[in-house]
């Protein structure tokens, strides 16, 4: 993504603050998401990172600092905001329904009504739903027994994708995802992860914040580490190292390492 | 429950079989579903009964219309609740919504001193369904208002309902309501069905288009799924759930109006368990206690097994009191055996 530089960020936090009382979550944060790009966030337990994406996704709004589109200054108060800006995100949970199909929980709270009268009874239009559903899911190569399964008969790394598909469905700037691979084992990860470059590729920005360092260095474009609620390192991939992530991430200092040895 | 994810991930092996489970022929799964099975049952009781009674009385077109008219009631009371148990609620104080519900209306049409059936029929019916409704919202209001568990809040309701029904009535049934209500609605029939059966069954396939077909049944469900997705979907959790409980109140409101109609009087001692009754029903026929899994076609034939039992019992001369008996054996033995056959249910978990 050599010319996300040269491009607007399609999100932007400007010296963004949070505190919970006397607790400091967020200090002067400041980061661009572009569009194409994928960024890992990474940072220890209580670094701020579910500050920051709460503030994000419009689930919590900064003290200090503000949120900036292409289109000017945002102020998001709920998740909805942020979907109207263009970003979905996709949290631990994944907030799947397990009884509904996948159709279903595609469309749910966006549902496609049938063309004719029928609509005025508000009665639904599955085969359309489940038209457009296949065609997203064929977008990100996502391999489903059928969009007519319920969510509940589906595998975890399955589950993962079609939270995935759903917010790229949804989303026309950018994705947030929370832990995507936490609850999953290798192979669906490695699956994961080809379909969070496959989202970025269509040209949304994805910030991906996880634990799983050296999965996400292997796909992102740039890294950012949060400590004590600041950014410790911000830096394009090309231009870090694992042992330097996980160092900002620790605290761990160089002059430290030298008195080491 | 991500550790819980995870061993299953790890473990492929025992992970697929669900996936193709549903995939399998519609027939199969029709013929796999609770609603069927217990529908078998009905069926093997109606004839195992039309055989012990005295000429097969059992199996005779008055009794079935006894069998459509005894069911009326308790099939509305139960389509309601297998709505609101897929939206992951309960309401306990259907019995007592229909007893004020009928009091109310009774008193007004008396009052009224309604001669003529259109007066008493279409105030008993307005009435009747506006208290329902009433009581629903109420009981509504209190889950998303205040923010107390369904099952404590239809407890509450339960009594207060039952309570202002026993005071407005002044201690004893109402009598003295126009006979035309039970000869033109109550016990009348059409087409040899009783005009109460009628209309309850229209409730109910109304009811299931509403469901299937609609997008708020697709929402009851995502409610009683998962609640926090539903909320983050963008739904407004809290209107549906006032909406629903207010439908399911007016369905205990109209099943009320039948019970005036039928009987020309109230039943201040009759109601108690009717919405235990309801939730009996809908449960065996494998609408989930838990939310998120509603048979519509399971309240029927859960209804079915009830009143089958209740008339079946009389018509061979036991003692109703069986049916009580027999009612919660199949009870606890639906619910059981629908745990072991589901994925993801008791056996599933014994073995992770």
């Amino acid at each position: 993504m050599s010319s996300a530089a040269q491009q607007a960020p399609v999100l932007a936090a400007r010296n963004i603050g949070k505190s919970y009382g006397h607790v400091r979550a967020l200090h002067n944060v400041s980061l661009e998401l572009y569009s194409g790009e994928i960024v890992a966030l990474f940072g220890d337990n209580g670094a701020g990172k579910s500050t920051l994406t709460k503030c994000l996704c419009g689930v919590e709004q900064p003290d200090e600092g503000y949120l900036e589109t292409p289109q000017g200054q945002v102020t998001l108060r709920s998740i909805r905001d942020a979907e109207s800006i263009g970003f979905t995100t996709v949290h631990q949970d994944l907030a799947l329904a397990p009884d509904l199909s996948v159709l279903e929980n595609m469309f749910l709270g966006r549902e496609i009504l049938a063309s004719d009268w029928r609509r005025h009874l508000a009665i639904v239009s599955r085969r359309e739903m489940a038209k457009q559903t296949q065609a997203a899911l064929e977008d990100l190569s996502i391999n489903l027994p059928s969009v007519r399964v319920a969510v509940s008969d589906l595998s975890g790394g399955q589950k993962q994708a079609l939270a995935v598909a759903r917010a790229a469905m949804w989303s026309s700037a950018g994705i947030l995802m929370d832990e995507p691979t936490a609850a999953l084992g290798t192979r669906q990860s490695d699956i994961v992860c080809d379909l969070i470059c496959s989202t970025a590729e269509r040209g949304l920005a994805v910030m991906v914040i996880s634990h799983d360092i050296l999965r996400i260095l292997n796909i992102a474009h740039r890294v950012i580490v949060l400590r004590h609620g600041q950014i410790a390192l911000e830096k394009r991939i090309s231009e870090t190292s694992q042992r330097e992530v996980i160092d900002a991430m620790v605290g761990y200092d160089e002059r430290v390492r030298e008195l080491e040895t | 429950m991500n550790e819980a994810t995870q061993t299953v991930e790890t473990a492929p092996a025992p992970s697929n079989p669900p996936a193709n489970a549903l995939a399998i022929h519609p027939l199969r799964r029709i013929l796999n579903s609770t609603a069927t099975w217990v529908f078998g049952i009905d069926i093997i009781l109606m004839l195992v009964f039309g055989v012990i009674s005295p000429d097969g009385a059992f199996l005779t077109s008055q009794s079935f219309q006894a069998l459509g008219l005894d069911a009326a009631e308790a099939l509305l009371l139960a389509t309601g609740i297998a709505l609101l148990l897929g939206a992951g609620e309960i309401d306990l104080s259907l019995g007592s919504n229909l007893l004020l519900s009928s009091v109310v209306g009774a008193k007004l049409i008396v009052s009224f001193g309604a001669g003529s059936t259109g007066t008493a029929t279409i105030l008993g019916v307005l009435v009747c369904l506006a208290v329902g409704a009433t009581v629903g919202v109420v009981n509504g209001l209190i889950v998303t208002r205040l923010r107390v568990a369904s099952l404590i809040a239809t407890l509450a309701t339960l009594g207060i309902a039952s309570g202002i029904a026993n005071i407005v009535a002044g201690g004893s049934d109402i009598t003295g309501l126009p006979q035309v209500l039970q000869t033109d609605f109550g016990i009348k029939t059409e087409l040899g069905i009783p005009l109460p059966a009628f209309v309850a069954f229209a409730v109910w396939l109304i009811t299931i288009l509403l469901f299937k077909s609609t997008r708020y049944g697709m929402r009851l469900l995502a409610l009683g799924s998962n609640r926090g997705a539903a909320q983050r979907s963008g739904l407004r959790v809290d209107l549906h759930l006032v909406l629903l409980f207010g439908l399911v109140g007016t369905f205990a409101g109209l099943a009320g109006f039948i019970d005036l109609t039928r009987f020309a009087t109230t039943n201040l001692a009759g109601h108690t368990n009717d919405g235990l009754a309801a939730i009996t029903a809908a449960v065996i026929g494998g609408t989930s206690l838990f939310g998120g899994r509603v048979s519509l076609a399971g309240v029927l034939s859960g209804t079915m097994l009830a009143v089958i039992l209740q008339d079946g019992l009389i018509v061979i001369g036991l003692s109703p009191f069986y049916q009580l008996i027999a009612i919660g054996v199949v009870l606890v033995a639906a619910v059981s055996l629908d745990q072991h056959r589901r994925p993801g249910g008791l056996r599933s978990r014994l073995l992770r």
